[in-house]
């Protein structure tokens, strides 16, 4: 009983937090960051109180008694594979709320600003834990379209820059693009089994070979666009670009691992893990082709933004490379890489806003020096980079190590070492950034404003994290793996 | 002599008698807009009132196995009205939506005044739908698609101020009188040849001139449901029309026009599988031609027309492959998305009629600053827009769920080739819905204009369709058990 109320809370209480926000956003301007960051507390309590819960082996499990139609039946469920994501959601959903704190002046409209993070925030947290095709769905295009009002809105146009208006459209209808493909195939196999529940279409659905490999083709389009790896990822750039701070968080850390989640979720748990023999070194090609040209792309941009953008690209590549090698290493480094990358994208981000707020600039040749105006951040920014970049003893060396090692199991060779010297330009655009903004002279006279503490201590918390989860990655790894042998029935 | 079922009476005798009544309250008594627009509301209740006794008749009939009610001249050559599910759901929706627009109107058309033709002519206009749907007959059919057609023009020109509104009147006057006539030319041909009027009445081998005149019929009935390449008077009459007309015709004239066609054509023996075709072919040009322009509209109202047009599509392309390969289901997925299409379309054109009303906008780019001044109207209205664009929960992703898995069943690579078209056209569609609703959430450029309080009168209709936009998305069970089974006359 206890369980199943916490996994409604999940949800409820940031939904319910922001429907209170939009409809008393008068009383509440000042005190509206304050009140979302303690929804997305309470609501990070509920999921952390639910893990003795999953550790003790059962999965707690909600039917909401809703059936719209016949064969839809609405239900929550958390289980290993959601967990990591969940709490990835939840805790990137809090530190890009506090983050606001600093980055969001507080005006008329800044409660409806809050409440669509947290609306942001619920259907990612929805998608997780939805446990039926119909609700899935609906979170899906719940984040959509929070994320898309959030950019419309409150997006910020840098001169030159592109339309924030241009820009989210181009977000919404490119990313709309793929959840219609992931809605062909959900309705397929929706039909197939006669109900929308996963743990009907868990017990196995009987498709012909070739439905199947049209399913599987669809949901790996449609979540690729999600990811944004190469050629599915020209709406990332710009909608990170021209997104609000803390939603371009939310974006690189959190979203784009819906994509990741839907891939574990659907082709590599419905079907069985044969089926997808086929799709494995396509998806290991296109994994190193993304890692490599983010990386080149990010190398090439002058805008600070966009280089950690393009990074996103970069990293997904790393993700669906080590996902493609259909193996024990290569997926749980995959899922580990969506952890360690949402903490260091986060940190990031944060620090690029960091750096954008106090200078008013955001292209490398009009920053530099800003080591020794900012140490606190550039120390955190060290930590970020160096993690990005695969140093040991940092939270990212242990999954690219394991998504490597993967990659080699499978014999591939040649395709290891590419992704494997793809790294490399890495290391190249991460020190180039860190470089060109920190250390050196400032090239252009600015007046510097002080950094908020409400921006500085969310990227602080994130850079113990950083360091935190390389030093100890034995809990994170322990909960992944688990996810796995439910997922793939022990295979490795 | 007459006899039968005196209830099947019941809808047409309450419109036609509630048009004279209201235009004689308006004459002689008083002709304040709020105690016509509540009598007319009264008489739409009371028809709705008397559809739900009739279905429950109807449902009874079912199971009992006897023949549905009748009212009329039985027998030979006579001429009657019968109760059929298809029939009652779009009187049923018809006047339902009169409830909302006739409370809306009693507000909104202080901007035209008349109001003692105004109300007589949106009773009419449902009567003529009425009895276009109920009777048993051709030559009925036309007469009623005549009286429904002319109150029609009346009210798309009804602001009659406007050279525009007269030239969309005209031009719906001129392309519907030609459908119409067309209509009956078809059935002469069909009379000459049969000698026979009544429907259903297959004919088992047609002759040439019976094929003549069944293509008529079903031509003439596609002018009148805007089916493209005859739709060209749809965006001039929706977009010139007053926004309660507009609001009122998005439900009815275009929907039941087309649901006879399909009735009346199959009850004349047309072949269902050829039928399917048609409609999935015109399915796909109507959904392709109103979203491609719909896209490069620039008036608010002329855009909504298009996404009519292009939203028909869907439900005729999900009809035509439900008729084409025996799926009742697909059928009546078509159903629910025109009953869901005539909730938001209505939705729409009322939050843009409010809108118009108090600041008098007209195109997309004056929507700018709508939710500092009526947040409650950009809020319905983004609900409207979202759901037409058929975004989870709302009522519009009910529709496109159902008609998706209903159709990519049929092992046809025709049909799976119309639904990469549906789905590349509900992706083009976000390229006009997602602009409306950016343009109600962006500041107005000058000074932050001053919040206006919008009137009861707009304000109830409005509130209670959104609710009906979230209940027909979130529940749309109930709603499917009342689409089923529509089409036929048994």
């Amino acid at each position: 009983m206890w369980p199943d109320i916490c996994l409604v809370l999940v949800l409820a209480i940031p939904i319910v937090v922001a429907v209170v926000l939009a409809v008393f956003r008068r009383v509440f301007v000042r005190a509206a960051g304050a009140i979302a960051a303690g929804a997305a507390v309470l609501s990070l309590c509920a999921a952390i109180v639910l893990m003795p819960e999953l550790s003790a082996g059962r999965s707690p499990a909600v039917a909401l008694g809703v059936r719209p139609m016949p064969g839809v039946d609405l239900s929550l469920r958390l289980d290993w594979v959601s967990l990591p994501f969940l709490l990835t959601e939840i805790v990137v959903t809090l530190l890009a709320v506090v983050y606001g704190w600093g980055y969001h002046r507080p005006r008329a409209n800044t409660p409806l600003f809050y409440a669509l993070l947290l609306v942001f925030g619920a259907g990612m947290s929805g998608t997780t834990i939805a446990d039926d095709t119909v609700l899935f769905y609906t979170f899906w295009e719940l984040m959509l379209v929070a994320s898309v009002a959030l950019i419309l809105v409150w997006g910020d146009e840098p001169p030159g820059g592109p339309r924030r208006q241009a820009v989210a459209f181009k977000y919404a209808i490119f990313t709309h693009l793929g959840s219609l493909m992931v809605l062909v195939a959900l309705l397929i196999l929706h039909d197939a089994a006669g109900h929308d529940s996963f743990s009907v279409l868990r017990q196995g659905v009987t498709l012909s070979p070739g439905l199947t490999t049209t399913l599987i083709t669809l949901f790996l389009l449609g979540f690729g666009v999600k990811m944004a790896v190469f050629p599915l990822h020209i709406w990332l750039p710009d909608a990170h670009t021209v997104a609000p701070m803390p939603v371009t968080i939310m974006l690189a850390a959190a979203m784009l691992s819906m994509g990741i989640y839907g891939i574990l979720r659907f082709p590599m748990s419905m079907f069985p893990i044969e089926s997808l023999a086929p799709f494995s070194a396509p998806m290991m090609v296109v994994g190193v082709i993304s890692e490599i040209y983010g990386a080149l792309m990010a190398l090439a941009e002058r805008d600070v933004k966009r280089i950690i953008a393009y990074s996103s690209v970069s990293q997904m590549g790393y993700i669906l490379f080590g996902l493609g090698t259909l193996n024990a290493d290569g997926i749980v480094g995959g899922t580990l890489h969506v952890i360690y990358h949402a903490i260091v994208k986060a940190l990031l981000f944060a620090v690029v806003g960091i750096i954008i707020h106090t200078t008013r600039r955001r292209r490398l040749e009009q920053l530099g020096g800003l080591g020794r105006l900012l140490p606190v951040t550039a120390a955190c920014a060290a930590v970020g980079i160096l993690a990005i970049s695969g140093v040991p003893l940092l939270c990212v060396f242990v999954s690219e190590w394991m998504i490597f090692a993967g990659g080699f199991h499978t014999g591939r060779v040649a395709l290891s070492i590419a992704s494997l010297f793809g790294s490399l330009l890495t290391v190249a655009y991460a020190l180039w950034f860190g470089s060109q903004v920190f250390l050196g002279i400032q090239r252009e006279e600015v007046e510097m404003l002080r950094a908020p503490r409400a921006m500085v201590v969310p990227t602080v918390v994130l850079a113990v994290l950083a360091i935190a989860a390389g030093l100890f990655p034995g809990p994170v790894i322990g909960w992944v793996s688990k996810e796995l042998s439910i997922l793939l029935g022990g295979i490795g | 002599m007459t006899s039968g079922d005196v209830w099947v009476l019941a809808p047409m005798a309450l419109l036609l008698g509630g048009a004279l009544a209201v235009y004689l309250v308006g004459r002689f008594i008083t002709s304040r807009n709020t105690v016509l627009a509540c009598a007319t509301a009264l008489f739409f209740a009371a028809t709705l009132a008397s559809v739900g006794v009739l279905a429950q008749r109807v449902a009874l009939a079912g199971q009992t196995n006897t023949a549905l009610p009748v009212w009329g001249c039985l027998g030979e050559g006579g001429a009657c009205l019968r109760a059929a599910r298809g029939g009652l759901y779009m009187v049923g929706m018809s006047a339902g939506m009169g409830i909302y627009v006739s409370i809306y109107s009693g507000r909104y058309l202080a901007l035209d005044r008349r109001y003692r033709t105004y109300y007589p002519l949106l009773l009419l206009m449902v009567a003529g739908l009425v009895g276009m749907v109920m009777t048993t007959d051709l030559f009925s059919l036309y007469l009623f698609c005549e009286l429904m057609s002319v109150a029609a023009y009346v009210l798309v020109a009804f602001r009659r101020q406007t050279d525009t509104s007269i030239e969309a009147g005209y031009k719906y006057l001129v392309m519907g009188s030609a459908g119409t006539l067309t209509l009956l030319f078809g059935l002469s041909l069909v009379y000459w040849e049969t000698g026979v009027l009544s429907l259903p009445n297959p004919i088992s081998t047609p002759g040439l001139w019976a094929r003549v005149g069944l293509a008529c019929i079903i031509v003439g009935l596609a002018v009148k449901s805007a089916i493209v390449p005859a739709h060209t008077w749809l965006p001039d009459a929706y977009g010139r029309a007053p926004s309660s007309v507009s609001a009122m015709f998005s439900g009815s004239v275009i929907q039941s026009s087309f649901f006879v066609m399909v009735n009346a054509s199959l009850g004349l023996g047309f072949p269902e599988r050829t039928l399917g075709l048609i409609l999935m072919a015109c399915g796909v040009l109507n959904m392709t031609l109103g979203n491609v322009m719909a896209l490069v509209q620039v008036h608010t109202k002329r855009m909504l027309a298009y996404s009519t047009i292009a939203q028909m599509g869907y439900a005729l392309f999900s009809i035509g492959v439900g008729l084409r390969h025996g799926i009742p289901d697909a059928v009546r997925a078509g159903f629910f998305l025109i009953l869901a299409h005539a909730a938001m379309k209505a939705l729409a054109f009322m939050s843009k009629g409010i809108c118009h009303f108090y600041c008098g906008t007209s195109l997309i780019e004056e929507l700018k600053g709508t939710y500092q001044r009526l947040p409650v109207v950009a809020v319905s209205f983004t609900i409207a827009l979202v759901g037409l664009a058929g975004v989870s929960p709302l009522a519009g992703f009910a529709g496109k769920w159902l008609i998706l898995s209903e159709l990519y069943r049929t092992a046809d690579w025709v049909v799976y080739v119309g639904i990469a078209v549906f789905l590349l056209n509900t992706l083009v569609s976000l390229g006009y819905y997602l602009p409306a609703i950016a343009m109600l959430f962006t500041p107005a450029r000058e000074e932050v204009p001053a919040r206006i309080r919008v009137s009861g009168w707009m304000a109830v209709p409005v509130v209670g369709l959104t609710l009906l936009v979230l209940a027909l998305g979130v529940a749309p069970g109930p709603w499917l058990r009342w689409s089923e089974g529509l089409l036929g006359f048994w």
